[in-house]
């Protein structure tokens, strides 16, 4: 008698595979992906270099705090002119990256005009904003205006990709049915597609704005303008320390504050898109 | 006087033709209910007549007057649709969806400063008409089944084409819904000349409202029949 509660294997004639068979790329990619964690985690660990690390914090304490405070309208200034590199750029990118999505979406544009674009947006993509802030300040000099051209080619790399997406996961039949009753291409676009990708275009762009809000904060590193040139300046005085406090507890305040705003304002469009929709 | 003609129309897919040698000649002033089984090619013929899908052979003639003869590619503002899918705008209200119908006669100006006021008062009350009046304002997608199909025929209604072509337009309308937008369309038959053609389930509704019944044979492409609907209230 069988004891209770044991359960038989049966038969059921389900072959059983060998361990060479369960791989797939994904394995493969997970398996080699923890190879050269662990690679790579043994030949930094190995580094001789020395590190005294507590002594790094004890100074970092000694040097930096209090944060120094005497030039904060100078400060705000520059968080101004942060800010508005920011907007500029953005504002710029969102209607060029409009224009490009276009050609770069599938659904929309013959294949050859699609690969181009996309690989344009793919090659902007590639350099950081600080290389591309690096460029533009050898064309421009060290201005605001080298910042916005930098942030704008940017963000087009992301915001054209964005777009595109969005323009593919539409219903692009809506817009042929009115070219079949008489639109010209540009009213099936303004009445059968942007209506129903608007709301992501705004949530995308808003993204991008905040990105670029903490990108404009780094550019002025190499002279694009901003309150990072204020952190250069702080970083290069010997008693400049607690300025670079102020500067960063500044930047903080301001990215946090925007980060809770563009949350709260993506969360309204999504749920005017799709009210059962739960996303942040 | 208009008039719509078909000269051997076929639709051939994945090697096997849907309808061929199709010759029709639908005078003015007729609702042409056309009638088949699911997938026997109903709605392929009415994309074949709408220009949304090229005929393997033949051709389609829309007569807009005596000796004026247009085709697919230039019928546009005479033609009206009413997709089976419906195709309509999602995020914009069910008024903005109807103004849509006549995009032919707008230009940029309306895409920048909006629609002409007696424009939407006219598709307000062709809203009415169809009882949606007080959904004017909400977003289509917020709307049901039959208020979007009632939304799409109201778009034709409000183009006010020569043509029209209906893929199942009633299909997911009660009864009196179903009886008052063909009466809409039999008023603008009868009234004004105009040609419905569209695709038909309701025994009730083909033999109250259309004058002539197109059936597809799936078995015999070739085996069409358009006949006279002969009407049980005139008897």
């Amino acid at each position: 008698m069988k004891p209770e509660g044991k359960k038989t294997k049966m038969p059921t004639g389900l072959p059983s595979r060998n361990w060479y068979e369960r791989l797939n790329l994904l394995n493969i990619l997970v398996i080699l992906f923890l190879f050269l964690t662990i690679f790579s985690g043994k030949n930094l660990l190995q580094d001789n270099r020395p590190a005294d690390v507590m002594a790094g914090v004890r100074y970092f304490f000694k040097k930096f705090f209090p944060p120094d405070f005497s030039d904060f309208p100078l400060i705000l200034d520059s968080l101004g002119e942060t800010f508005q590199i920011a907007i500029v750029s953005t504002f710029i990118a969102v209607n060029l990256s409009l224009i490009i999505a276009l050609a770069a979406s599938r659904n929309i544009s013959p294949v050859w005009l699609v690969q181009l674009t996309r690989m344009f947006l793919n090659i902007t993509r590639t350099l950081p904003s600080l290389i591309w802030a690096f460029l533009f300040v050898i064309f421009f000099g060290p201005t605001p205006i080298a910042g916005v051209f930098a942030l704008t080619f940017y963000s087009l790399g992301y915001l054209g990709k964005f777009f595109s997406e969005s323009f593919e996961s539409m219903d692009i039949k809506v817009a042929r049915g009115l070219k079949l009753i008489g639109a010209n291409p540009i009213q099936a676009f303004l009445y059968g597609l942007w209506p129903n990708v608007k709301a992501q275009v705004w949530s995308h762009s808003l993204w991008m704005l905040e990105y670029n809000i903490r990108s404009a904060s780094i550019i002025g590193l190499v002279g694009a303008g901003g309150i990072g040139m204020e952190l250069n300046k702080a970083m290069e005085m010997a008693s400049g320390f607690q300025k670079v406090t102020t500067i960063l507890i500044c930047i903080l305040v301001i990215v946090i504050f925007l980060d809770l705003l563009g949350q709260a304002i993506r969360r309204w469009i999504t749920q005017k898109i799709n009210p059962k929709s739960i996303s942040d | 006087m208009i008039s719509l003609r078909t000269e051997n129309l076929g639709l051939q897919r994945g090697g096997e033709w849907l309808f061929r040698n199709l010759d029709i000649s639908i005078p003015c002033g007729s609702i042409v209910a056309i009638l088949g089984p699911s997938g026997v090619g109903k709605s392929s013929l009415l994309s074949c007549l709408s220009g949304s899908e090229t005929p393997s052979e033949g051709k389609v003639e829309f007569e807009i007057q005596d000796g004026v003869v247009r085709h697919t590619d230039n019928i546009s503002p005479d033609l009206g649709i009413i997709f089976q899918s419906l195709r309509l705008t999602d995020h914009v209200s069910v008024l903005e969806n109807v103004l849509y119908g006549r995009v032919a006669q707008y230009g940029l100006k309306e895409s920048i400063i909006g629609f002409p006021t007696p424009d939407k008062e006219k598709a307000f009350e062709i809203l009415k008409d169809l009882g949606i009046h007080h959904l004017a304002y909400k977003w289509t997608s917020q709307t049901s089944g039959g208020e979007r199909q009632r939304t799409a025929i109201a778009r034709t209604l409000f183009q006010d084409p020569s043509f029209i072509l209906a893929d199942e337009p009633v299909s997911n309308l009660d009864t009196y819904y179903a009886g008052r937008v063909m009466g809409l369309f039999r008023n603008l038959t009868s009234q004004y000349g105009k040609i419905v053609l569209c695709a038909l389930h309701d025994p009730q509704l083909i033999s109250r409202f259309a004058d002539f019944a197109l059936s597809l044979n799936p078995a015999h492409p070739e085996g069409w029949n358009l006949r006279e609907v002969q009407k049980k209230d005139e008897a």
